[in-house]
Parts: structure tokens; C-alpha cells; sequence
């Protein structure tokens, strides 16, 4: 994949550009490109952006989701009263608590345990599956075997408590937001490793050897070969990683619900279960719809300009 | 060159054509008439599913719904199993969408809240025999369905919370009988003191969990109008039962699951392995505790008696119908037969309360068990009937919650309650 | 692969290797030991009886052990149905998502148009809504077309879900296949759509199996839309069919985790068959030939 662009970009040459006439022709087929966009992008926009604006339609309003007829104009009401309310801001707080919390464990653990397992040999599919099952497996079910774990007297405290002799008395994970937000963490991450690592897995297969090697004759070590060689070649995989990884820990969702529902009394409230709250309990799908519009832009922000600092412009490779 | 662009059109349409066709392959909703004389389809939303055990929706779609075709050709009754977590989200969903079914099995906090946005038929102006097949049932089940003076819906099935003890924690206490009056608890809390054995527990501090000890102990939540709540939640009487439990949790008789922590053990646990000494609980329990803790006898008993008697909150689903229901007739005639005694006692096989006091003492024959909740529902009373029913759940929760960490007092928290429940019955 | 031609001589590369190799497969064995203890848990409830259901202190032997959850799971009614409800929409939801996103990425990453960056913010922005606010305009958007309550109506949004990431994830690998590739196959005489069948997505077929992978997983566990699509067990998925385990007010999680375990099986299966195209130096050969 990365074959002699990377070659060429490690040796500091630039790209070979196309001819004139080469470029003539593409200029005339200035149809394509929108040919092979536009299925994609007519269902993309029918189904999603479509809903989205309706969606921010809702936040403008007092909306009745039972009747939207009865719905009335509110303006930029639901905005001010979202950046007014505490909770929301707790809320938020402990999203970007989760975030980044998640995002950098997530992306160096991937990373090194795809570098353990990037070589051939029998035993690495065995262990690429084993890294893989928290991936696979139900939000629902893992959530619920981490609070079962956590649980007062659950596996942790009766590992650290009864047989490490760790911790003088079972600690109450689940009783207060540090902690609880500890345990939701950790979920976090312990299900997303195996994602980045196959990521990592991909790209670093798109690492040829023969220039790690010649690195290596030059008298590179392990960790400059690493540096110079591997993490430039792989930086379109980080970029994703690390862009997917922080919409994804933004909106974290469903693991929150069923560990703790927000409490104690909403201190473990995430943007999403507040939302959701505000959706489907008290059914204020006005108010709900700001705060989403609220998360998606920031969410939507961090990710341009991950995009603009991290990603290393590729853009003069296409002509 | 032209052929892989067609080649590629054809993967194209061939993917489209697939999407399509089995996108149009069913359609939903049948237009019709109201009268029984051209068939009919109705459809009933309700999580009888109850998690996989299917004695409640085998009744349901095996021997009820024959029945009721039978008695009435030309009526097809279909019922839809949803988990009961979701379905409240897919009623909102689809109420948004205009595709509800023409009959609910609700809960009874939703009534009010889709009352008032026009989502029910207000069942006491449409059916002629309303008030007679109301007066059949319990007062307070009955009253679960009003919203501004009129009744969106009927009793479908019932249940209350009555004390339930543990035998070895009873033992522990010294005490043969379960404790009856707030002074019994009293007496067990000092002699459990510092045993291990937590007197009550409870999971946390809303409307269904608080509502029992207030009434008993003398006090209501709100006036009669439910139109105010300061002077009425924040009474003096309130403050002395909510202060009483706050104390016993500060000595450590009640655990903080009652205060949201959820990794402390839940009482359907707890109590079977005498953690707990008394919880309070529904009918639903003794079915769960037969599957896991088969040797487990609890000692059923009516809530203890404060200065109020002994009164519980009322639970249970309704029955109602959506205003776009477009068989109302019909489907009016199945909330007619959920309320005769065959579909009463056949769903009193399954576990599911009966909403009639006429029907009790066949009940208890049917299992004794039930006894104590019919006897409790006799006095039970229902929650609020505001559509913010939810948001004043929270409002309780989270003030309690700080009486009870100790982060203000019980008054203080009581009148911070009080004035943020008075905004939101305003709000009616 | 081999690096005898740069050995040193007399240097033994033996003994740091095997050290190596030792500690690569202690830090190995640790990290899955964690992975999949959780996992393992599941694996062992779901052969216990109600009774030792997540009891405390937790048991990890199950004793007695037994099977009833999964007789459980898979004689529920229609649930072959679901099973295969659930696999029609997972496999045709994959192709076309891949089919779709690839084109989209292999524009994005050949060609220079106007709107290229706006159109690429666009699917971005796609990505940055949370799913659950999109459920109402959705439903009534299926509601119009004729879709609700239907595979085909799944499909479509299960499509047009995964879009967005599987076009930004295509698009970063094939922007990094070399162009002269590309100009090589124009010069004899190859149009756009050659290129991107008969070069681009066979040299991106580490990125299109991890594609593959994600998308089928996500569509055979997906919930929300499910839930407010479908009414009614005719085509009712997996999803749904295992949250109806969870009940008022006590849940089986014995036969909870059993179905999940049954389901997780075709999910292991895509897994495997395509990870083999993400491993094993398939660019070694190119390298060298």
C-alpha cells in the first residue's frame, strides 16, 4: 500500500507528476469523480443529512413529538438554555473526561499490540481473535459483566480486597462519579484495543521491510527505526484512529446507561444519557435535539482540526 | 472501456432493484371501517413478553385472544411483544411518526404524559359503560388513569409493594413477628444495631419508593388538586418520617443502594441472603425468587403502620387507546373483555394482579400469596398524574439523596423539593 | 522477510531473539488473558443454572453446568427467522456500504474536482451526529418511502450509516497507492471505473476487509433503528429478539449471554475469513518483484 510513495517520501523525493497531456485528459472527464460520488452520496444525504436537519429543525422549537403541529417557535431558546443548565456542563465534562481518557490508551496500546503481532506465525491468528472478542462483543453484555465485576462484592474488590490484600475494605465503585467513571473508562478501553489494533495491523503491513532494513544498516536502532520509518508510514491509520476514536468517546452511550443510568443522582450523566433523557423520559425533543447539535459541532470541530494538524497533506500526491 | 462502466450501472441498478423489492415487500396499517362487519385488525403493544418467561403472553395469545375472536367474528386482535425497557422510547417514536397500534398496555406514568398531547381517547367520553366497569376496580388503580378530570384509559393489571422479611434477620432481631408499625422498626433497628444486617433497604428515592413511608406516615405529597406541593411535601409530618429514615441510614441500617449506588447488592438479593432484613416489594418477586433462591420463605405482611395506617402505592399497567386508532369500536370492545373475570383470572395464573376487589378471594385461591396485595391495594394509593411525573421523580431523587448524604437537611431538602414541584405541576 | 543477508558475521543473533521473543509472548499472553476474562465470564454463566447467575462471590466453574439456556435461546420462536433476518441484512448491508464508500473514497483520493472538501466535511459531519437523534426524522423519512417494517428499509439506513467511516477509512489507504499505478493503466487506455475495480480496490483490500469487517458487525448488532423500524417478529433481527430476554423486572441472563454467544459466532466467522488479508507481508512480494 504505502510501497514507493513511502519509499519516495522517506528519500525525500518528491512524486513523479503526470505529463501534460495526462492532465489535459483528466480535465475533460470532469464527471467522473461525481459519477462514482453520487449513489453514495444521494443515499448518504437522503438518509442522514436529511434527518440531521430535521433534527436541528426540532432544536429551534418547543417540540411537541407527539403532535408537531402544536410545536412552537423558541428560536435560539433550547441553546441558552443548554449552556445555562449545570448539568449539562457536567455532563460534557465527563464525555471529554471519558474521551480523553479512552482515545490515548486506546491508540498506543492498539499500536503496540499490533506491532507485537504483525509478524507470520501460527499462533497470531489465534491471538489477533483473542484481542478482537471484546470488539465484537455486545455493548450490553460487556457493560453489564464490568458492573458485575465492579459490583461491591464483585471479582475487583474480591481480587484486591480478600486476595491481593490491596485495598483495606471493598471500595464502592459504583457509589460516586470518580470511581464510577473509572470503571466506565476502563470498559472503554478494554473494548476498543482490539479495534486500533487492526487497524495498525493494516497499515503496518504496508510497511516494506526493506526499509526498515536499510534503516537498521545505517545503525538506526528499534526505537528510531520506529520513529523514522514506521509512525510516518502509518500516519493515515493514526489519523483515522484518532479521529474515529474521539467522535466515538464523545458519544458514549450505551455503556454509561446500563452501568450506573447517569447516577449517582446524574453524576456519571454523559451528553448522550442526558439526551436521552431529555428525548425519551421527559420527551422535550427540542431541548434534546439542541444539545446533540451542541455535541456534533464540537465533535465535528475537534475533528477538522485533528484532521488539519495530524494528517500530512497528501493532497499533492492526486492530480 | 464502456463495458465495465455498464458492468458497474449494473451493480448499480441490481442493488438498487434489491433494496427496493424488499423494501416494498410489506407495507403496515390496514385502512377500514369501524364496524364489525368488515374484518378488522387491532393491535396491542405490551411487554407480557416479561423477559423470555412466556406464561403471560402464552396466555395472552394462545387462550384469551381466541377467545375474544371467537365471541367476536370479524375482529382480529394481534399483539406485538416489546422489551419493556424500549417501549417507551418506541411509542414516542412511533407516536411521532403516526404509527401507534390502537391499544397500549401502559404504564402508569405515561397516561398522563400522553394524555395530555392528545395521544389517548378519553375512554370515559367514549364509552357509555365507563363508569361502571371503573367502579368494578380499584380506586386507586382507577385513579392512575384521570388527567384533568377525565379518564384516559382502565386498569389492565395491578400490583402494590408490601413489606417482605427475612426469617433469619427476623431471628437475628429477637423478633418472632414481622414488624407492623413504624415503632416496630423502631425496636428492630435497635437490636440490629451494629449486627451487619441492614433493617430495610430500598434501590433509590423516587415517587414509587418514598410515597409508602409518607403516607403511612401521615403525610401526602401534594394537595388534593394536585396543583401545589409546598406546605403539603415539606409538612412537618413528612420531615419526621423522612428525618426517622435518614437517621436509620446514618447508623448504617439502610445500605447506600438507596442513595444510587449500584454496585451495592440489589434487595432481590440482599434479603434472600439476609443482608437485608425487610424490603419492600411486588407480586413479581416470588416468581424470580422460586428460579434462584428456591429455599427462601419470605414472610409477606402489610407495609408498617405509621400515623397514617399502612398505605402503599398503587402499580400496575392500563389499558388505553390511541386517538388514531382507526377501530375504536373494536378495539373498545377488547377493554371490555380485559376487565371480565375469564381474562382477569387467566392472567391471574400468570403472576398478574387482579384490578377487581371482586375477584380477590378467587384469587387467593388461586395462590394465597396474594393476599397481602390485595388486602395492601385495598388502601393503596396512586402517584401523581402529571405528565411531568418524570422530571418529579427526578426532583425527589436527587434531593433526598442530599438529606440522606447528609449535604443538607431533610427540611431544606424537603422545601427545595417542594418549590421545584410546584413549577412542575404548574406546568400541567 | 529475511534479514540473514545483513547479519553481521559472527554476531549470534540467536539469544537476543529468543529474549525477545519470550517477552513479545509474556506481554501477549497477559494482554489476552485480560481481553478475554470478561469473555470468559460470559462463556461460563451462560452454562449455569438461574440460581448462580451472577452470584457473589462469582463462580467461575459453572456447577452444576448446564445447557438449558441455550435450548432456551434457540427454541424461541422464529428464532431461525431472526438468525436469518439478521444475516440477509448484514451481508447485503456490507456489500453495498463497501461497494458505495470505495467509489466515494477512490474519487476523494484520485481526483481534484470542486466541492471535493465540502463534500468530504459533509461525510465527516455525517459522522460527528449521534444516531439517536436522527431515530424520529428517520422513521418518518422510512414511513414515506414505504420502508417501515421491512429488510429492505434496514438495509438502506444500515447503508447509509456506515458510509461515512468506511469512505474516510478507504480513502487514507487508497490515497497512498502510488499514482503512477494509476497513470500506467490510463496510458493503455483504462477509464476510470478499470482503475478503481481492477486496481484500486484489489490493492485495497486490507482496508476493504477491515471494511467488511466493521460493517457486517455493526449491522449485526444494531439496535436503535431496529427497534423503531420494525413492529412485529416477521423481520424482527437478532438484536431485538435478544433484548425480549430482558424482562420488568428480572432478566435471564443465563440465556441473555447464550444467545449473545450464539450470535457472536457469525461475527467471528467474517472476522476470521478476512483478517488473513491484513496480515502475513502481502506486500513483501510487491516489494521485492
Amino acid at each position: 500500500m504505502a510501497l514507493t510513495t513511502a519509499l519516495g517520501r522517506a528519500a525525500g523525493k518528491p512524486t513523479a507528476r503526470p505529463g501534460r497531456a495526462a492532465s489535459l485528459r483528466r480535465r475533460r472527464i470532469s464527471t467522473t469523480p461525481y459519477l462514482f460520488l453520487l449513489p453514495g452520496i444521494a443515499v448518504f444525504v437522503v438518509a442522514i443529512i436529511w434527518p440531521a436537519i430535521s433534527a436541528f429543525q426540532m432544536s429551534l422549537y418547543k417540540w411537541n413529538v407527539f403532535n408537531s403541529a402544536l410545536s412552537r417557535w423558541s428560536g435560539i431558546d433550547n441553546y441558552v438554555r443548554a449552556f445555562q443548565d449545570p448539568h449539562f456542563w457536567l455532563s460534557l465534562s465527563n464525555s471529554g473526561i471519558y474521551m480523553v481518557a479512552t482515545v490515548i490508551p486506546q491508540i498506543v496500546l492498539g499500536l503496540g499490540i499490533a506491532l507485537l503481532l504483525k509478524r507470520k506465525s501460527p499462533s497470531q491468528p489465534v491471538f489477533r481473535v483473542l484481542f478482537y472478542l471484546p470488539v465484537v462483543t455486545s455493548w450490553v453484555v460487556v457493560s453489564l459483566l464490568f458492573k458485575y465485576l465492579f459490583d461491591d462484592s464483585g471479582l475487583i474488590n474480591f481480587t484486591l480486597h480478600d486476595f491481593l490484600h490491596l485495598e483495606a475494605s471493598n471500595t464502592s465503585w459504583l457509589a460516586g462519579r470518580w470511581s464510577a467513571l473509572v470503571v466506565i473508562c476502563l470498559l472503554g478501553i478494554w473494548k476498543g484495543i482490539g479495534w486500533s489494533m487492526m487497524i495498525y495491523l493494516a497499515a503496518l503491513q504496508g510497511v516494506p521491510e526493506s526499509l526498515e532494513e536499510a534503516a537498521e544498516m545505517d545503525g538506526a536502532n528499534r526505537w528510531q527505526r520506529f520513529r523514522v520509518v514506521t509512525l510516518p508510514a502509518i500516519n493515515p491509520a493514526t489519523v483515522f484512529v484518532s479521529v474515529m476514536l474521539v467522535i466515538g468517546g464523545l458519544n458514549v452511550f450505551t455503556s454509561v446507561q446500563l452501568i450506573t443510568d447517569g447516577g449517582p443522582i446524574g453524576q456519571t450523566d454523559v451528553v448522550l444519557t442526558y439526551m436521552y433523557t431529555q428525548a425519551f423520559k421527559y420527551s422535550d425533543f427540542g431541548y434534546a435535539s439542541s444539545i446533540a447539535v451542541i455535541l456534533a459541532v464540537l465533535v465535528f470541530i475537534l475533528a477538522v482540526v485533528q484532521l488539519r494538524v495530524m494528517r500530512r497533506d497528501d493532497t499533492e500526491e492526486l492530480s | 472501456m464502456k463495458r465495465s462502466t455498464t458492468a458497474g450501472a449494473a451493480v448499480a441498478a441490481a442493488l438498487a432493484i434489491t433494496l427496493l423489492a424488499t423494501g416494498c415487500s410489506s407495507g403496515s396499517g390496514d385502512s377500514g371501517g369501524g364496524s364489525a362487519s368488515k374484518p378488522v385488525t387491532i393491535t396491542f403493544w405490551g411487554a407480557y413478553g416479561n423477559g423470555g418467561n412466556s406464561t403471560q403472553q402464552d396466555a395472552l395469545n394462545k387462550t384469551l385472544i381466541p377467545a375474544f375472536e371467537k365471541a367476536n367474528p370479524g375482529i382480529t386482535v394481534k399483539y406485538t411483544d416489546i422489551a419493556y425497557d424500549s417501549l417507551l422510547q418506541k411509542l414516542t417514536t412511533s407516536a411521532a411518526g403516526g404509527q401507534l397500534p390502537d391499544l397500549v398496555r401502559a404504564d402508569l406514568g405515561w397516561v398522563p404524559q400522553f394524555a395530555q398531547n392528545g395521544v389517548l381517547v378519553p375512554l370515559s367520553d367514549s364509552m357509555p359503560d365507563y363508569k361502571s366497569l371503573a367502579s368494578k376496580d380499584y380506586n386507586g388503580s382507577v385513579a392512575t388513569n384521570l388527567y384533568q378530570g377525565k379518564y384516559y384509559g382502565l386498569p389492565l393489571d395491578t400490583n402494590t409493594r408490601v413489606l417482605i422479611t427475612d426469617e433469619a434477620a427476623l431471628a437475628k432481631a429477637g423478633m418472632t413477628k414481622a414488624p407492623a408499625t413504624f415503632d416496630d422498626l423502631q425496636a428492630m433497628a435497635d437490636k440490629l444495631k451494629g449486627s451487619g444486617v441492614s433493617l430495610f433497604a430500598d434501590s433509590k428515592l423516587e415517587a414509587w419508593q418514598i410515597s409508602p413511608w409518607i403516607w403511612s406516615g401521615g403525610g401526602v405529597l401534594t394537595n388534593a388538586k394536585e396543583t401545589k406541593a409546598t406546605g403539603y411535601l415539606n409538612s412537618a409530618k413528612n420531615v419526621k418520617t423522612i428525618q426517622m429514615l435518614v437517621d436509620w441510614y446514618n447508623e448504617g441500617l439502610i445500605p447506600n443502594l438507596i442513595t444510587g449506588n449500584a454496585g451495592a447488592t440489589g434487595t432481590s438479593d440482599g434479603l434472600p441472603k439476609s443482608d437485608y432484613a425487610t424490603i419492600f416489594d411486588g407480586p413479581w418477586m416470588a416468581g424470580i425468587w422460586a428460579g434462584q433462591y428456591p429455599s427462601f420463605t419470605p414472610i409477606y405482611s402489610q407495609i408498617p403502620a405509621g400515623p397514617g395506617g399502612s398505605v402503599s402505592v398503587v402499580g400496575g399497567e392500563d389499558i388505553v387507546l390511541t386517538a388514531s386508532s382507526k377501530h375504536q369500536e373494536a378495539a373498545e370492545k377488547f377493554i371490555r373483555f380485559t376487565q371480565g373475570s375469564a381474562f382477569q383470572l387467566a392472567m391471574v395464573k400468570t403472576g398478574q394482579m387482579t384490578v377487581r376487589p371482586a375477584l380477590a378471594d378467587q384469587q387467593a385461591a388461586i395462590d394465597p400469596y396474594f393476599k397481602a396485595f390485595s388486602d395492601q391495594l385495598k388502601t393503596a394509593k396512586s402517584r401523581i398524574a402529571s405528565p411531568n411525573q418524570s422530571k418529579i421523580d427526578t426532583v425527589l431523587n436527587t434531593t433526598l439523596t442530599q438529606a440522606f448524604l447528609g449535604t443538607t437537611t431533610v427540611k431544606a431538602a424537603l422545601d427545595s423539593a417542594a418549590s421545584q414541584v410546584d413549577a412542575l405541576l404548574a406546568g400541567n | 522477510m529475511t534479514s540473514s543477508a545483513l547479519r553481521l558475521p559472527g554476531a549470534p543473533r540467536k539469544a537476543p531473539l529468543a529474549a525477545s521473543s519470550v517477552f513479545r509472548y509474556a506481554v501477549l499472553i497477559v494482554g489476552a488473558f485480560v481481553m478475554i476474562t470478561p469473555f470468559l465470564y460470559m462463556v461460563s454463566t451462560s452454562f449455569q443454572t438461574q440460581t448462580f447467575v451472577l452470584s457473589t462471590p462469582p463462580q467461575f466453574i459453572p456447577m452444576p453446568a448446564t445447557t438449558k439456556n441455550y435450548q432456551v435461546a434457540l427454541g424461541t420462536q422464529n428464532f431461525a427467522l431472526y438468525f436469518a433476518n439478521s444475516l440477509i441484512v448484514a451481508v447485503i448491508s456490507t456489500a453495498g456500504s463497501v461497494l458505495l464508500s470505495s467509489m466515494m473514497a477512490f474519487a476523494f483520493a484520485r481526483f481534484r474536482f470542486p466541492g471535493r472538501e465540502f463534500l468530504f466535511r459533509l461525510l465527516l459531519a455525517g459522522l460527528t451526529i449521534p444516531a439517536v437523534m436522527l431515530l424520529i426524522p428517520q422513521f418518518i423519512l422510512a414511513k414515506n418511502l414505504q420502508m417501515l417494517d421491512s429488510l429492505g428499509g434496514l438495509i438502506f439506513f444500515y447503508i447509509a450509516g456506515s458510509l461515512a467511516l468506511n469512505t474516510f477509512l478507504l480513502r487514507g489507504f487508497l490515497a497512498s497507492i502510488p499514482m503512477e499505478l494509476d497513470q500506467a493503466m490510463q496510458v493503455d487506455g483504462a477509464n476510470a471505473w478499470t482503475r478503481y475495480w481492477r486496481l484500486a480496490l484489489p490493492l485495497a483490500r486490507p482496508a476493504i476487509a477491515i471494511a467488511i469487517i466493521f460493517t457486517f458487525l455493526n449491522s449485526w448488532d444494531e439496535y436503535p433503528i431496529a427497534l423503531t423500524m420494525i413492529s412485529g417478529t416477521d423481520h424482527a433481527t437478532l438484536p431485538l429478539a435478544i433484548a425480549n430476554f430482558q424482562g420488568q423486572y428480572a432478566t435471564q441472563w443465563g440465556v441473555v449471554f447464550a444467545a449473545s454467544l450464539i450470535a457472536v459466532v457469525p461475527v467471528i466467522v467474517v472476522f476470521l475469513v478476512f483478517q488473513r488479508y491484513f496480515v502475513q507481508g502481502l506486500t513483501a512480494g510487491a516489494v521485492k518483484g
